[in-house]
């Protein structure tokens, strides 16, 4: 494996890491980090936002599952 | 001796006396969750690019919107606001990943800058795996709609 790949596939997988550790730390009493669904939900709030959302939501399962 | 209580003495607000609508609530989960990890079996079989593997996903998305507008079930009360410190790891988390992403595919080498499609793709070659990302998907979406 090469050293490019390797750095590409670290970075990716410490972004996730990262994202893992904003849930966790957003569900630690007090915390003023919003959850993954309360950001979501507040987006939400608004019809756009729910149609953006969902729309996204679908988007991730054509990409990921039809391609 | 245990004494049987006659349905219309039944108090609903008493746990034992709850336990048929826990039941009920408890069946129905379980059958929309095998129905759904069904349907997910069968779509995993569609191969990628093919007319099947795109109605693969429209159908859940459609059943998705479905219940988003026309039967939507109890949401989940979203917080009337969201601290914005907060919020900036997340924004700063998700743009990074978005960078990372660009940066690969505009590089265009799969073999040095792997996009992050390139590096799943191969994970959801299997079965297995694919029915379970499917299932994942969909409970992903059923979440968003209770939101």
């Amino acid at each position: 494996m090469s050293f490019t790949r390797l750095v590409t596939i670290v970075g990716f997988a410490g972004i996730i890491a990262a994202l893992f550790a904003l849930e966790f730390l957003a569900r630690r009493p007090g915390s003023k980090i919003p959850t993954g669904g309360q950001w979501l939900g507040y987006i939400m709030r608004s019809r756009a936002g729910r149609v953006l959302v969902l729309l996204g939501w679908w988007w991730l399962g054509w990409h990921y599952f039809a391609r | 001796m245990a004494l049987r209580v006659p349905p219309q003495r039944r108090n609903p607000d008493h746990p034992m006396d709850a336990e048929p609508g826990r039941a009920r609530h408890w069946a129905r989960i379980g059958l929309g969750f095998v129905a759904v990890a069904s349907y997910a079996w069968f779509a995993a079989f569609a191969r990628p690019f093919s007319g099947a593997a795109l109605i693969s996903v429209l159908i859940p998305g459609a059943v998705i919107g479905a219940l988003a507008y026309v039967w939507p079930p109890e949401r989940i009360p979203p917080p009337d606001k969201v601290d914005l410190t907060g919020m900036s790891f997340w924004v700063i988390a998700i743009a990074a990943l978005f960078e990372w992403e660009a940066s690969a595919f505009r590089d265009n080498t799969r073999t040095w800058h792997p996009s992050l499609t390139d590096l799943i793709n191969p994970l959801l070659s299997s079965h297995d795996v694919k029915s379970a990302a499917i299932v994942v998907w969909v409970m992903a979406g059923w979440g968003l709609v209770r939101r």
